[in-house]
């Protein structure tokens, strides 16, 4: 058995090399860095696999490897080897690149609180000074207000973990303590409790009216940072709520009531159509593809409230509710990345990405305007790419609680198909801008865009993939929380 | 694995997995997609030639299921059932699928992308038949969205065409309307029957009434829009930009057909007398009338075949509306695969005139065209015959025997319809025909037009026969269908003398259409000068397009969008800056207290300090503190 601690001591060292070797080796070690979690994961057998050093004063040193994690990590591993490919930045980058994967790697793992805050906290640093340092025109103000904006979400969040800890009387921070104490303080903490972790969260998926920070840092981080901000920080949230907070809220008093369920579905079917109407009307493309990405968190928002609310009284809904929010994790992470790196090939080749100055592109870049055409496709969910499988088992699911209600998610879910066709017509399709003169793209851009493709063409046909992971730690895990 | 499972997932899985390879081979020499494309279909309808005759007709079913997801609790079933029903239908696609890919050979020969075209081409049959072949809702609704995905990218073929661009865009959005109602509807049926009704096999798990009104009613919403039945018909007649064997694959063999196999997949939810099967009726009922009255008015050809399709489509939907049990699937089945026929014939006779006369689709710059394309426009007007239900062929076995059918049945409101509907088909089909084929030539593409070659007249002629001999089929094929489904609740009962009501309305509706469109004349002018409101309202489609487009897209999406999108930048936007500028202006404020000159700090420490005593004082008097 491979080692976490083995793990994050290999990939420390990686970092330190990375800072302490000049040129282009940062990129390669960067390559290497994400190869060996990928080994990591798959040595495990992405088993559920509890690692335990001992404490550290009030430290618990326990890490697990969950099937969400194992699932976060080859997605870490994905982008980790991703970024470099497509990619020629500065070495800098990529040491601050490795720096947030670490630190990833630690949230998705760590099994203790305050190692949980530790990493949540690093994770601001390298997405900061990539934005303030690469990033477009008011890069000073996208880096400030996604700092503070995600910051003020951890300090509520930090404040959660006090009030367990101090309510329950604990001895240390580990998780598993703190849990299944939280049912037994009194309803004010664990309200508290409660709220914080979901502010924090919400903010970090992020949720309507919580987004704001989003389109900000996705348009004016360059395009490696906003491929790595979209594709993961937003899983933090993600991963918070449905391995952190829906655990808290299932040991708690309020398990089996229904308003914050309720609370977290309207949230999301709001973020779903309040997103797409808002992608419907922007004329710069990575803007609008910064909503589409809200729009596929909102489906997980969705999904664990339907799975709260449910609380174990439907298996079946309940399972597609958890699973497809767990897949659409994956499936979402890859493709958004693929479409904001075709929106960079895009806008290199165009000159603009600001789609009144696009048209026809399916004429002069064939090859391209494929991608985006699948890309597109995978994101609205057709069949055969890997979205439709989350999509579909959470609609599915949400069926058994919305009822007649569903028909809000599925105006939203045409809303989404209408703005991406929409942007196709404009863009791809139609006829050729002749102002955009002679084009091309460039040979290897589109040579990497294939490989995000080919995973998301493979979990498309063949989601057992990632379905078989899920299936050995199922009943381990919804064991875990009831 | 039986071989028989193995053929079964053939039929669809061969053209499924050769598609890129069409595609790719045409990176090295164009026509080598065209004959791959074509021999991959030739396949998949020899493969289920020989399911048909070596299993179907003996009774066996062949069924094979299989976990989409493996080793997971939840089931989700998929693999393939292939019946009496699937077979006649998977028959059919296959069959017509080839024809149109064959045509398309020689009408598409000339195109730079027509590797690309017949790789979405077999993507599209191949969907289809998978569609008709899978075992379980969640599978069907797996191919349903591929054919829906074909449709978008055939139809934006000419993707630099605007209007195929917009057409595209519209045919997808409109249909995923309805495809949403399909997955609310298997939502549904999951929850009612926890998990058994996914298969097809399952669907009577769901017991209670209101249960079943309520998937019934879900799957036929996502029916309409993939069958462009009213009030999602507004995407068929736009669809008419892509290329015009698209058109004829989408009306014939894939597509619009879909929502018609659904219902009948599932008929076991729409049992007599519920309100399911009245809603199905009376929808088909209206998009017959509507779709026949716009199809009187419209000039362009294919259009005009668009609308006859909706309306062709409207007496399916009637059938099965009926309730009647497996007599009601047997109806529309037959049907079906009658209109397969001789819509078929009729796309590919009018993308051989467009191909011959330079693509102009205004049925008023044709004319006189018999003397130059004779097999193509006899073609044609068996094709006509057969949709008008003239008496011999197809459509006339086919439609005729639904509208008795609702007669004997009892319902006397949608026979009349229904009869009404047939006379308005007449009417629109001769005006086509007399329109395209007699009088001079009305303009210089016309007066020079030629036949087409011998690879688009073979189809031509096959379908031609196929849609006057299939009437022969009539009895057999409803007691086929019938095998294997609930008995029907009612038989077809022998002629009477009300049968003939509808050949006569029929006859009655060519002679008005020889009367007005056949010969130099004033009258279509007169009567729609003389009802001037009538006319309009048809003329402009019942002004439902313009409701969409404006009111709908943009008035209610697009306003909204706009609305959201200044609350997006003014609003949240607004409020995050302020609340920013609070915490930077306060900053600013208390910034100035920090000087750095040390006497200024000595001078507030001491005030301060006077200040603390002076509290101290104070709260001494006043006996907080003693």
């Amino acid at each position: 058995m491979f080692q976490l601690s083995y793990l994050l001591l290999i990939l420390a060292l990686i970092i330190i090399a990375s800072a302490a070797v000049r040129g282009k080796a940062a990129r390669y070690l960067t390559i290497l860095f994400s190869a060996i979690v990928f080994i990591f994961v798959v040595t495990n057998n992405m088993t559920m696999t509890n690692f335990y050093y001992g404490t550290l004063s009030i430290l618990t040193l326990s890490f697990q490897l969950n099937f969400v994690s194992s699932i976060l990590l080859i997605l870490i591993s994905f982008i980790g080897i991703f970024i470099p490919l497509r990619y020629s930045s500065s070495p800098g980058f990529f040491v601050l690149l490795q720096f947030l994967l670490f630190s990833l790697v630690g949230i998705f793992t760590t099994r203790d609180f305050i190692l949980f805050y530790i990493f949540w906290e690093m994770v601001l640093i390298p997405s900061f000074f990539v934005i303030g340092i690469w990033g477009g025109k008011s890069k000073n103000y996208a880096a400030m207000k996604f700092f503070i904006y995600t910051h003020v979400g951890s300090v509520f969040m930090l404040l959660g973990i006090f009030t367990m800890y101090f309510t329950e009387g604990a001895s240390n921070f580990s998780m598993a303590t703190l849990i299944s104490g939280i049912g037994s303080v009194p309803m004010a903490y664990q309200s508290f409790v409660i709220f914080g972790f979901l502010f924090a969260f919400l903010i970090k998926l992020p949720t309507i009216p919580l987004h704001s920070w989003l389109p900000d840092a996705y348009v004016e981080a360059p395009s490696e940072g906003t491929v790595f901000i979209s594709s993961l920080l937003s899983k933090m949230g993600a991963f918070g709520l449905l391995v952190i907070f829906s655990p808290i809220y299932m040991a708690s008093s309020f398990a089996g009531s229904t308003a914050v369920p309720i609370a977290l579905i309207v949230l999301g079917i709001f973020s779903l159509s309040y997103s797409a109407l808002v992608a419907l009307y922007q004329k710069d493309m990575k803007r609008m593809m910064s909503y589409t990405s809200i729009g596929h968190m909102s489906f997980i928002t969705i999904a664990v409230g339907g799975f709260l609310y449910l609380n174990g009284a439907n298996p079946l809904a309940s399972q597609l509710l958890y699973y497809g929010a767990v897949f659409q994790l994956i499936s979402h992470g890859i493709i958004i990345a693929m479409i904001f790196a075709l929106v960079d090939t895009l806008e290199k080749a165009a000159g603009t990405r600001q789609i009144p100055s696009l048209g026809g592109l399916a004429r002069k870049l064939p090859v391209l305007s494929f991608l985006i055409l699948a890309a597109f496709l995978a994101s609205v969910a057709i069949p055969g790419f890997s979205g439709f499988v989350g999509e579909i088992s959470i609609l599915l699911g949400s069926y058994a609680v919305l009822k007649y209600y569903l028909i809000f998610v599925l105006v939203g879910v045409v809303l989404t198909a209408s703005y991406h066709v929409f942007a196709l017509q404009r863009t791809i399709f139609g006829p050729y801008n002749e102002f955009l003169g002679n084009i091309t793209a460039r040979k290897q851009d589109l040579l990497v865009a294939l490989f995000p493709l080919a995973i998301i063409f493979i979990l498309g046909i063949y989601p057992a993939l990632v379905f078989h992971i899920f299936n050995i730690h199922v009943i381990q895990f919804l064991g875990g929380i009831h | 694995m039986d071989l028989s499972i193995v053929l079964t997932f053939l039929i669809f899985g061969l053209p499924l997995i050769g598609f890129p390879f069409v595609i790719g081979i045409g990176f090295l020499k164009k026509n080598y997609s065209m004959y791959l494309g074509t021999s991959l279909i030739l396949i998949s309808f020899l493969i289920t030639l020989y399911i048909f005759f070596s299993y179907t007709v003996n009774g066996i079913v062949i069924q094979y299921n299989f976990n989409w997801l493996p080793s997971l609790p939840a089931i989700i079933p998929m693999g393939v059932y292939a019946d009496n029903l699937s077979m006649i239908m998977s028959l059919m696609v296959s069959f017509v699928g080839f024809l149109i890919i064959l045509f398309s050979v020689g009408y598409m020969k000339e195109d730079p992308n027509r590797h690309i075209f017949f790789g979405e081409m077999v993507l599209f049959t191949s969907s289809m038949l998978g569609l008709v072949l899978s075992s379980s809702l969640f599978m069907l609704f797996i191919f349903w969205e591929l054919v829906g995905l074909c449709s978008y990218l055939l139809i934006g073929f000419w993707y630099y065409k605007p209007n195929a661009a917009s057409a595209a865009k519209k045919a997808f959005i409109v249909t995923r309307v309805g495809d949403v109602f399909f997955i609310a509807g298997i939502g549904a049926a999951i929850l009612y029957s926890n998990g058994a009704a996914l298969s097809i096999s399952g669907l009577t798990s769901i017991h209670l009434a209101w249960q079943q009104t309520i998937v019934a009613l879900l799957l036929f919403g996502g029916a309409i829009g993939k069958s462009a039945q009213f009030p999602l018909h507004v995407w068929i007649p736009d669809a008419m930009e892509g290329p015009t064997t698209v058109s004829a694959l989408i009306h014939a063999a894939t597509m619009v057909t879909a929502g018609v196999y659904l219902i009948a997949r599932t008929f076991v939810l729409f049992p007599y007398g519920s309100i399911q099967v009245e809603v199905i009726l009376y929808i088909g009922v209206l998009t017959i009338i509507m779709s026949g009255l716009i199809g009187l008015v419209v000039n362009d050809i294919k259009r005009i075949l668009a609308y006859s399709t909706i309306s062709q489509i409207g007496y399916m939907f009637a059938a099965l509306g009926l309730g009647l049990g497996a007599t009601s699937i047997g109806l529309a089945m037959y049907q079906l695969e009658a209109h397969a026929f001789f819509k078929a014939l009729l796309f590919l006779t009018a993308g051989s005139i467009l191909h011959a006369i330079l693509n102009v689709r205004d049925v008023n710059k044709m004319g006189g065209l018999w003397k130059k394309m004779p097999i193509t426009i006899s073609g044609m007007f068996i094709g006509v015959l057969a949709l008008s239900g003239f008496p011999g062929f197809a459509g006339f076995f086919s439609k005729d025997s639904i509208i008795t059918a609702s007669h004997n049945a009892g319902f006397l409101l949608a026979w009349i319809l229904l009869a009404i509907g047939g006379f308005l088909t007449a009417l629109y089909s001769f005006r086509l025909f007399f329109k395209v084929a007699l009088g001079k030539p009305r303009s210089y593409a016309a007066e020079h037009a030629h036949e087409s070659k011998w690879i688009m007249l073979i189809p031509v002629v096959i379908l031609a026969a196929f849609s006057v001999i299939f009437g022969i089929f009539q009895r057999g094929f409803y007691s086929f269908v019938e095998t294997g489904s609930a008995p029907g609740v009612f038989g077809i009962s022998p002629l009477n003398s009300m049968d003939l009501v509808p050949v006569v309305l029929m006859l009655i509706g060519m002679g008005i259409a020889y009367y007005a469109w056949g010969r130099p004349s004033s009258i279509p002018q007169k009567v729609a000068n003389g009802a001037r409101d009538l006319y309009l309202l048809v003329k402009n489609k019942f002004y439902i397009d313009v409701f969409y487009t404006n009111v709908i897209a943009e008035r209610g999406v697009l306003g909204m969008s706009a609305v959201t999108d200044g609350f997006e930048r003014k609003a949240i936007g607004g409020l995050v800056n302020a609340s920013g500028r609070l915490f930077q202006n306060s900053g600013k404020v208390l910034r100035k207290i920090q000087t750095g000159l040390a006497r200024q700090y000595a001078l507030i420490i001491l005030i301060g300090l006077v200040l603390a005593l002076l509290l101290l004082r104070i709260f001494m008097l006043v006996g907080v503190i003693h």
